[in-house]
């Protein structure tokens, strides 16, 4: 019976986020918190895995302070405890001090027959979080994983690469990402969210996890977001014929290099 | 007094608008075309609790309070209001049930509402000018063991699908209201006959019919309440209903506006999209705002039920804004579409006709105001 830990990112719900017109920069006042998509997808795996073959859930996440909102959400979709390490740290980690934060603490956790996140988060998508995991926690690591089935300690993964489909099978414990296609999250029913107040989540303190200043440490910093968008040329090419048309518009995308 | 959702009530809504967009707006089209009684979606609210929302978890029930509801109709009819409207009947029956039914009225028919094997219907309106008055009043006669009842009701939701019915009659067609009783019934009850399904302007998949009762002998056991605590029953009743009809407004008047929104910012006119024009703007402004102010009516009126507080005048007051400004929200935002928002492949015509539906059907002529207009110092 598989002991199975979902890591996952509490993000901003993208479609809240506005972008200003004057510079392009981003308005978040208004977003709302949600766990990152394709890490739901993690978190229902782990629960189906968990119902057919038993075992238990638990997950993981690492934040800013408020990561807390995210337990109540998280709890109702399957996982029976959550931890969570809330710190100021993660408003500028990158991959790297995000995988030492989680691998510390799976350490401190720890051993689990499952690790699961999902293929990269909502808001960065930098799909690093799973190979640095396992790198660190010195496990094989399945990425980019659409289908998943677990048969005592070993583990068979249906992969999506670029150009071809590759089966693989692990025996022991594993980190594994997952995409979005690999299952549908389900919608936790009433009793589902009012019952998850009475789960156990548990803080960790990033002081306890024995992590040395360099490991918080982001080796890239952001220098600034801005918001995409797109401007129409509202150009009319009012040739007599189609083909004028065509040519006209073909030769002024040409001259800016696109065809 | 705080508006802002606990975290479980902004999870419980999170959780509606996920149902809805799988299970409700796929078949929201299809639902106003056909009218027929959309089985699926209202088992799948079962297995998501929605049918047991209010009722107590000892019959399986969510327990998960009225604010909460108001949320989860609100979300349910931005996308597909005649499913909220069944919801709202089955959910006024089972609150009447757990609230004036015996111990064995309850463990009878609670559990089997909150899994949504037995659906719940009021009857409560009749053709005459009041209920219990005039020639097609439903009369129930006292006889040994029980009553037998006689006469029609008129414009039942969920009738012919509903298992259990809370039905109003008059004890004593001397004293018309005044001997008004409730009673559950049965829907294989012998004697008692839906009639056809009425062709309704809007909220097309909630079924609405008169029940017809002949010589309908029921046992003294049905009866809901005491004998002529009828009226106080229905008054309770309708005005917790209007709470739950005025958030099934607010949800059809913000998704006329997000989707008229929507359309302004991606329709061009005179070189740049409309929605940067003032008079859409006031348009869309104006129906925001009125949906805003009417949720968080909704949400004091709701507020007050949980807490056990009386909330019949903030009920009627949210509920009569909202029968004024109704079908306004919707000619307002027709307006910003223009022709495409008065054609039947854009959504806004369907929704017209399902506020109307809302605020007619749903809206006894002068029940709201005669309470404001009383309440008044």
């Amino acid at each position: 019976m598989p002991k199975c830990l979902v890591c996952y990112k509490w993000t901003l719900d993208e479609q809240d986020i506005k972008i200003k017109p004057e510079d392009l920069s981003l308005d978040s006042s208004r977003a709302k918190g949600k766990i990152s998509d394709f890490d739901r997808n993690a978190v229902e795996e782990a629960a189906l895995i968990v119902e057919k073959e038993g075992g238990a859930v638990e997950v993981l996440s690492y934040g800013t302070a408020a990561v807390k909102l995210s337990l109540k959400d998280v709890l109702s979709r399957g996982a029976e405890k959550a931890h969570w390490i809330a710190d100021p740290s993660a408003e500028n980690a990158d991959a790297a001090v995000t995988a030492n934060v989680l691998a510390a603490a799976i350490r401190k956790l720890g051993p689990y027959d499952l690790i699961l996140c999902g293929e990269g988060s909502s808001d960065l998508f930098n799909q690093q979080t799973a190979p640095r995991l396992a790198a660190l926690l010195g496990l094989p690591c399945l990425s980019f994983v659409q289908k998943l089935t677990v048969e005592g300690s070993t583990v068979t993964a249906t992969r999506k690469l670029e150009d071809c489909q590759e089966t693989a099978t692990v025996s022991g414990p594993v980190v594994i990402s997952v995409l979005s296609e690999i299952n549908k999250p389900r919608i936790p029913t009433l009793k589902q969210v009012l019952g998850a107040a009475k789960k156990p989540n548990e803080e960790i303190k990033i002081a306890d996890l024995g992590l040395k200043p360099e490991d918080l440490q982001p080796k890239a910093l952001r220098q600034s977001v801005k918001g995409f968008v797109m401007q129409r040329r509202n150009v009319v090419y009012k040739e007599s014929s189609a083909a004028e048309n065509v040519a006209k518009l073909t030769a002024s995308l040409a001259s800016e290099g696109l065809c | 007094m705080n508006f802002e959702l606990t975290e479980e009530q902004q999870l419980i809504g999170q959780s509606a608008r996920d149902f809805a967009k799988e299970y409700l707006e796929p078949i929201a089209v299809e639902l106003d075309h056909t009218g027929n009684f959309p089985k699926a979606a209202v088992k799948a609210l079962a297995a998501h609790d929605f049918l047991g929302l209010l009722l107590s978890g000892t019959f399986g029930g969510a327990e998960a309070g009225f604010v909460s509801y108001a949320e989860v109709v609100e979300t349910l009819s931005r996308f597909a209001p005649a499913v909220a409207s069944i919801v709202n009947n089955h959910t006024v029956a089972a609150y009447a049930i757990q609230q004036w039914g015996t111990d064995e009225q309850k463990k009878q028919y609670l559990p089997g509402m909150a899994k949504g094997e037995i659906l719940g219907a009021t009857a409560v309106y009749e053709h005459g000018p009041t209920p219990g008055v005039g020639a097609n009043a439903l009369v129930a006669l006292k006889q040994d063991g029980g009553y037998i009842l006689n006469g029609k009701k008129a414009f039942v939701r969920n009738a012919g699908e509903a298992g259990v019915y809370v039905v109003f009659a008059t004890t004593d067609p001397a004293l018309g209201a005044k001997a008004l009783t409730a009673f559950l019934v049965k829907a294989e009850t012998a004697g008692m006959k839906v009639g056809a399904k009425a062709e309704t302007m809007g909220l097309k998949g909630c079924p609405v019919a008169d029940i017809t009762f002949e010589n309908v002998v029921i046992p003294e056991s049905a009866l809901l309440g005491a004998a002529s605590e009828g009226t106080v029953i229905v008054t309770k009743l309708l005005s917790i209903a209007s709470v739950a009809e005025a958030a099934q407004t607010v949800g059809i008047g913000q998704a006329a506006v997000q989707h008229a929104a929507a359309y302004a910012k991606q329709r061009v006119q005179f070189g740049k999209p409309v929605a940067t024009l003032q008079a859409i703007q006031t348009l869309l402004a104006e129906v925001a705002s009125d949906c805003h102010l009417a949720r968080l009516g909704v949400r004091n009126a709701a507020l007050l039920i949980e807490e056990g507080k009386p909330f019949e005048v903030e009920a009627a007051m949210v509920k009569s804004f909202l029968v004024r400004l109704g079908s306004k929200m919707l000619i307002d935002t027709c307006q910003v579409e223009g022709g495409f928002g008065y054609s039947e492949f854009m959504p806004l015509p369907r929704m017209f006709r399902d506020i109307a539906g809302t605020n007619l059907l749903d809206a006894p002529g002068d029940f709201p105001e005669k309470l404001i207009a009383a309440s008044i110092a």
